[in-house]
């Protein structure tokens, strides 16, 4: 339960308010919060409540997506405290990205601040990421996760290429792959050889700390 | 056209008791719409276009660059299956903003798409610089000949152009994202986008349809305003009275039947946890208003685990006289390319025991995957037209429903009208040049 002081954070987040979430955030920062409980009590917290009342029936899309961006507007004053004073323990590394061929972000957008809101360090690599890029970046991050987005049916077939080709570098063993998007599914996931199938955000967060034994 | 016309005379009297002759695959839609019921349930032709490319093995960038292909392709891979309408649609959502100068990302294997990440609407000051849509750039030119050649050659009343609905194209044309957040917060801003997508990006793509010989309706696929993208009461305030103003504009200077706002409020919730019955009421409730016809309407949702007596319950208490609203039960894309023979025979048995009784049943897929098995659609067309023979068997289950023998696509195409076209296409390579 966060304290009475960061419940205006959670609801400017909640609310979808994006000037508000970080204006809150730099007042408790100025007014001496620790850094860590901003974040947890106050900016966490809010994105947390959203995802209940997703769950809940209460909130749809619209209400999801101004409140992702209150989230990712108030993390904005936070990160240099969180970087200068090494505050946040980062718990482990994934590299998300939207496969090639296909720019549709909105769901991987939502997913990257899920995964953000529960400790990971997100590598986002964006839209339109060719197996090349995908490799590369396991390689010089080393994460825990590969998470693989797709929106559309033919696309999602790249999934299949990006998965061999960590197969043929020999680095399958060593990273978890989950895959998600709107034609995805459970049966493909198991299909293509993937750890895991993000059905929405909250669940691709949850499934994601479940791989990393969080 | 008489032909199309005695179809539709043989349906109605067919679906209403007076069986002459036997039923065409039009004339058996047209008896369960018009009527109680046909010889059978029918199946209407899917959303189909990254199937039907994928089963006739043409490359991307010819199917979506030459009408006479995409159309031709898709009606014959329809044929192939047995369905009993044709539903040819392109890349509907695409064409406006493409010729408007949008970014786009063009592959061998997929359908262009737009890129948002670079959008053509970034600011309410960018509107003024948008459009006119010009109707000989991009690949307009191409889109209104499959809207002639749709109404050419696929069935009568289903034979249509597409365009891009406004809520939809202001999603392609700066992101969703933005395009809710200016219906949330600023409504001014939002009513002069929904002004532009309707007169600037989509009238003159409406106009230049409507000078072909044929197209007499258009229809505008918003599947951006399906729930929960969009709640019903978001859609009721915003896509309907859109698609209002498009349809009576339509009518009065074009003398077209414009149809905006298909798909918008589908009920597309994915964790059945979360199913809703009051939710799904008024989602259906609100895509009664959009659609072409007056029916109880499922098409992109989870559809495979929905109570469907719900939507047999909303067809009765809202249908007319003593029939029931007709029924458009789809079966989900996913669904039908995850699921065993088995499992889709099991589904269908299941949805006909329920809502196909009392008649007025249709069997739809809303977007055949790329990948789908053709097994599967085979199963699938002859599964609901064996157990959907009237009268319904007492005891579906005794039905025995096996796999059909089918013959592969490209042995069957040989001698089809379709086939120097799909067999030449695979030949060489094509370019993407776009006229901007």
């Amino acid at each position: 339960m966060p304290e009475d002081r960061y419940q205006p954070i959670v609801e400017a987040i909640v609310n979808g308010e994006d000037e508000e979430a970080p204006r809150l955030t730099q007042a408790a920062l100025e007014g001496g919060a620790p850094p860590l409980d901003v974040l947890q009590q106050g900016v966490v917290a809010g994105i947390l409540k959203t995802g209940e009342l997703w769950a809940a029936n209460e909130y749809f899309l619209p209400d999801v997506i101004l409140a992702a961006e209150a989230f990712k507007a108030a993390m904005k004053p936070l990160e240099p405290h969180l970087k200068a004073s090494k505050a946040r323990q980062y718990g482990k590394k994934i590299v998300i990205g939207v496969v090639e061929g296909d720019v549709h972000d909105l769901g991987k957008g939502l997913v990257a601040a899920m995964l953000s809101s529960a400790g990971f360090e997100v590598i986002d690599l964006g839209i339109n990421v060719a197996a090349a890029r995908f490799i590369g970046a396991v390689k010089e991050h080393q994460p825990a996760i590969v998470g693989l987005g797709a929106y559309m049916t033919t696309t999602m077939l790249q999934m299949k290429g990006v998965i061999a080709e960590l197969e043929r570098q020999g680095l399958r063993h060593e990273v978890k792959v989950m895959v998600g998007g709107v034609p995805t599914s459970q049966e493909f996931a198991d299909e293509v050889g993937a750890d895991a199938w993000g059905k929405d955000a909250l669940d691709a967060m949850h499934k994601a700390l479940a791989l990393v034994g969080a | 056209m008489a032909h199309q016309t005695l179809e539709l005379i043989q349906g109605i009297l067919y679906g209403n008791g007076l069986h002459v002759g036997r039923l065409s695959p039009t004339g058996r839609v047209f008896a369960t719409l018009m009527g109680q019921h046909a010889d059978t349930v029918p199946f209407m032709g899917p959303q189909i276009h990254d199937h039907a490319m994928t089963v006739a093995r043409v490359p991307a960038r010819k199917y979506y660059w030459d009408a006479e292909l995409l159309v031709s392709t898709q009606i014959a891979v329809e044929r192939w299956y047995g369905f009993d309408t044709y539903t040819v649609i392109p890349d509907a959502y695409n064409f406006e903003v493409e010729a408007l100068g949008a970014k786009f990302i063009y592959s061998d294997n997929a359908m262009p798409t737009v890129d948002t990440n670079e959008p053509l609407i970034k600011e309410p000051g960018d509107l003024d610089k948008i459009g006119p849509l010009d109707p000989s750039k991009g690949r307009i030119p191409m889109a209104v000949q499959v809207a002639r050649l749709n109404c050419e050659k696929a069935s009568g009343p289903f034979a249509m152009g597409f365009f891009c609905s406004p809520f939809s194209l202001l999603c392609q044309a700066m992101g969703y994202p933005k395009a809710v957040r200016a219906l949330r917060r600023d409504r001014v801003f939002a009513q002069e986008l929904f002004e532009w997508a309707e007169n600037q990006a989509i009238w003159p793509y409406l106009k230049a349809q409507s000078e072909q010989p044929g197209v007499k309706q258009s229809s505008g696929a918003d599947a951006w305003a399906a729930f929960p993208n969009l709640t019903p009461e978001m859609v009721e305030e915003w896509v309907v009275p859109s698609a209002m103003r498009l349809k009576e504009r339509g009518k009065k200077e074009l003398g077209m039947t414009v149809m905006a706002g298909l798909a918008a409020a589908d009920y597309c919730e994915e964790d059945p946890a979360k199913f809703d019955k009051e939710i799904m009421f008024k989602c259906w409730a609100t895509a009664r208003k959009l659609f072409i016809m007056d029916v109880a309407l499922s098409a992109m949702g989870r559809t495979q685990d929905w109570p469907m007596e719900w939507l047999q319950e909303f067809a009765v208490a809202n249908g007319k006289g003593r029939r029931k609203l007709p029924v458009y039960a789809s079966l989900n894309g996913r669904f039908m390319r995850d699921s065993t023979p088995g499992q889709i025979v099991d589904k269908i048995r299941e949805w006909i025991d329920i809502m196909g009784r009392d008649g007025r049943l249709l069997f739809f897929i809303a977007n055949v995957p790329a990948d789908a098995p053709p097994v599967h659609i085979h199963t699938a067309v002859h599964a609901v037209h064996t157990l959907g023979r009237y009268p319904i068997a007492g005891d579906l289950a005794a039905v025995e429903v096996v796999p059909p023998a089918f013959r592969p696509f490209d042995e069957w195409l040989k001698g089809q009208p379709e086939a120097d076209v799909i067999f030449k296409a695979r030949e060489g390579r094509a370019g993407t040049k776009i006229a901007r």
